[in-house]
């Protein structure tokens, strides 16, 4: 389970890295293409203008020769203007095409070549205009006629259609090239596109599957949560049953011990009765004749009531426990009936009742700080917090005047903790769990009691939701523990007892 | 008297005796021998016409509850007028209010102690000597 979440985790972050991958490559191919793009719309643009400046410096000079021809033609000097403009013009042109092909490598063997021939027939030129202006027109004619210009003029056009054809080479060439890059970017976008859509679909189904594991794994856990509640309800339940069947056991032992009780009883007291006719008689002087007669004095005067003492003594010993077995279960049987109890006052009830040995002992009850307000069983708090004062009184040590402290704080689970300390004489740790069972007790058995009190305590205080723990010290007191529901209601609620 | 426990049987006479009273007892340790004397062979109650009767009821009983035994006599045309009372050891409020309902004159708890019980037997024999107890039919 936890190895393929992290498969799955794994897988997630290996598509966000490809996409993310995937999508720097197209940002940076596009980049690189967009910049080749751009250096080879420069160059088409720069070798056009290398085409035109070329074209011009032909057609000047061709200006130039028309003007001339024009001239020699005409010898007007209508013809000799566009001549001069041309003448004029050339040395402009050369010069930007010079700085137009500055950047290539042979251009300047180029222009030095040009701008030769340029010379040599600007020179034939300017040889034939000046003769046609001294008036030696023939002359003139004559040198025009031997070709020289014309193989001067076709020296220059074959040079600059050379590097025309060169130029356009390249223009084509950069042409080319600018619809290489376009086509590489298309290229380069649409597979960035399909990558990036397999990365996004392989995250997708990551998640989807990652997604469904979580919701199985939920639902088997609301599954498993259900089951739990439901055994931790049918335990309750079947927990209360117990404690039910344990409290009808007690009450129908006790119950039924006390029939045949009642018989012991009843019959010693009639024996005892019987006892008094026999004692008159064994009294006659009449019986003095009989040789039992002395053994028969002390059977009816010691011996049977010493024995009927003993037998009433055991049975109202036996009966008192009965008695406790029968309250204790009786009180797991009442029903409880919560209300808003102040603590403060109920103290104050315990200590008006036992005012009397507090100042018989010169002793003290001291509540410290306020005490809270509690919803709970009146009647339940007063028997338990009334048991606690009882012993800290009755157990309390001979050697110093009793001091009882009472103080009580709130928890954080809502739970209330009451103390009561006292300076009595102490529980010895082997007897802490001991105290709380019926019919047991600790220290010197010099005080009467049966060993019911604390069993009925905490009899009391678990039926109320709580608990009662303490902690001692033989020889300088005791400090009882009651930790109580601040409401009892929401308590008896939960358990399903509360009606109406 | 129906009481399933003989040594109490004996002590209640004693005391009813001790009391003064000399009228007939009749004691049955079950239920089953208590319905037949009070209702007789054919169950119809015929028998009890014309008597005064007087039950003494103990609600334990070991073939039936006394409870049950009650709700008969109540429900008999010729023994409801007849006072029951019931002695038991139970003391329970609703085992209590349950006799009073269906019909109980009295309701009795045993007292433990002895001195006690003699005491309220014997007080309960006094009870019987002014008693007027009306006639079946």
């Amino acid at each position: 389970m936890s190895a393929s979440r992290f498969n799955l985790i794994r897988v997630a972050a290996l598509f966000s890295a490809l996409g993310m991958l995937v999508l720097t490559g197209i940002v940076v191919l596009s980049y690189v293409t967009l910049e080749r793009t751009r250096a080879s719309t420069e160059e088409v643009l720069e070798t056009r203008e290398r085409r035109g400046a070329l074209v011009d410096l032909l057609s000047v000079i061709q200006d130039a020769e028309t003007g001339q021809r024009g001239y020699l033609l005409t010898n007007e000097d209508r013809y000799l203007k566009p001549y001069e403009r041309a003448v004029k013009q050339t040395d402009e042109r050369l010069a930007r095409l010079a700085k137009l092909l500055q950047s290539d490598a042979q251009s300047s063997d180029f222009i030095k070549k040009l701008s030769t021939a340029i010379d040599a027939k600007l020179a034939e030129l300017s040889e034939t205009v000046a003769l046609a202006k001294a008036g030696e027109s023939a002359q003139a004619i004559a040198l025009v006629r031997s070709d020289r210009g014309k193989q001067l003029m076709d020296h220059l056009r074959e040079l600059l259609s050379e590097k025309r054809n060169d130029v356009e080479a390249r223009l084509s060439d950069a042409v080319a090239s600018q619809r290489e890059n376009a086509a590489m970017l298309q290229w380069t976008i649409i597979a960035g596109g399909v990558l990036i859509l397999l990365a996004g679909l392989g995250a997708t189904w990551t998640l989807v599957r990652y997604t469904s594991e979580i919701v199985k794994a939920r639902t088997e856990v609301e599954l498993l949560n259900a089951g739990l509640e439901f055994r931790v309800q049918e335990r309750t339940v079947e927990l209360q049953r117990a404690n039910e069947e344990i409290q009808r056991f007690a009450y129908i032992v006790s119950h039924d011990l006390r029939a045949p009780l009642v018989n012991v009883m009843g019959f010693t007291t009639e024996m005892k009765s019987s006892l008094e006719t026999l004692a008159a008689l064994t009294s006659d002087p009449i019986i003095d004749a009989s040789p039992a007669a002395e053994a028969a004095r002390a059977a009816v005067a010691t011996e049977i009531p010493e024995s009927i003492g003993f037998i009433q003594s055991s049975t109202k010993k036996m009966d008192s426990l009965i008695n406790a077995i029968l309250k204790l279960s009786r009180e797991g049987r009442r029903t409880l009936n919560p209300e808003a109890i102040n603590l403060d006052a109920l103290f104050q009830g315990i200590s008006s009742t036992v005012q009397h040995q507090l100042l018989e002992a010169e002793g003290e009850l001291v509540i410290n700080g306020k005490l809270p307000t509690i919803v709970s069983d009146r009647l339940a708090l007063e028997q338990v917090f009334g048991n606690l004062v009882d012993n800290a009184l009755k157990y309390r040590d001979r050697a110093r005047a009793p001091r009882i402290e009472v103080r009580a704080r709130h928890e954080r689970d809502g739970a209330v903790l009451i103390e009561v300390e006292d300076n009595g004489r102490g529980i010895a740790e082997h007897d802490h769990e001991r105290i709380f069972d019926l019919f047991r007790r600790a220290g010197a058995p010099d005080r009467p009691g049966e060993g019911i009190g604390l069993a009925h305590v905490r009899a009391l205080v678990r039926r109320l939701g709580g608990q009662i723990t303490l902690t001692s010290e033989l020889g300088t007191g005791t400090t009882f523990r009651v930790r109580l529901p601040r409401n009892l209601r929401l308590v008896l609620e939960q358990a399903g007892e509360l009606r109406g | 008297m129906i009481e399933d426990d003989e040594g109490h049987a004996r002590l209640i006479e004693r005391n009813i005796r001790r009391a003064g009273v000399n009228n007939e007892l009749a004691p049955f340790t079950n239920g089953t021998e208590a319905l037949a004397f009070l209702f007789g062979d054919d169950n119809s109650g015929q028998v009890s016409a014309r008597k005064q009767l007087l039950i003494l009821l103990d609600l334990n009983l070991p073939d039936m509850s006394g409870i049950s035994i009650l709700e008969k006599i109540k429900a008999n045309q010729h023994t409801k007028r007849s006072p029951v009372i019931v002695l038991t050891t139970t003391d329970d409020a609703r085992e209590i209010q349950r006799c009073y309902d269906l019909g109980a004159n009295v309701y009795i708890t045993k007292p433990v102690d002895y001195d006690n019980f003699a005491n309220a037997i014997r007080q309960l024999g006094l009870f019987f000597s002014v008693m007027q107890v009306p006639e079946t039919q």
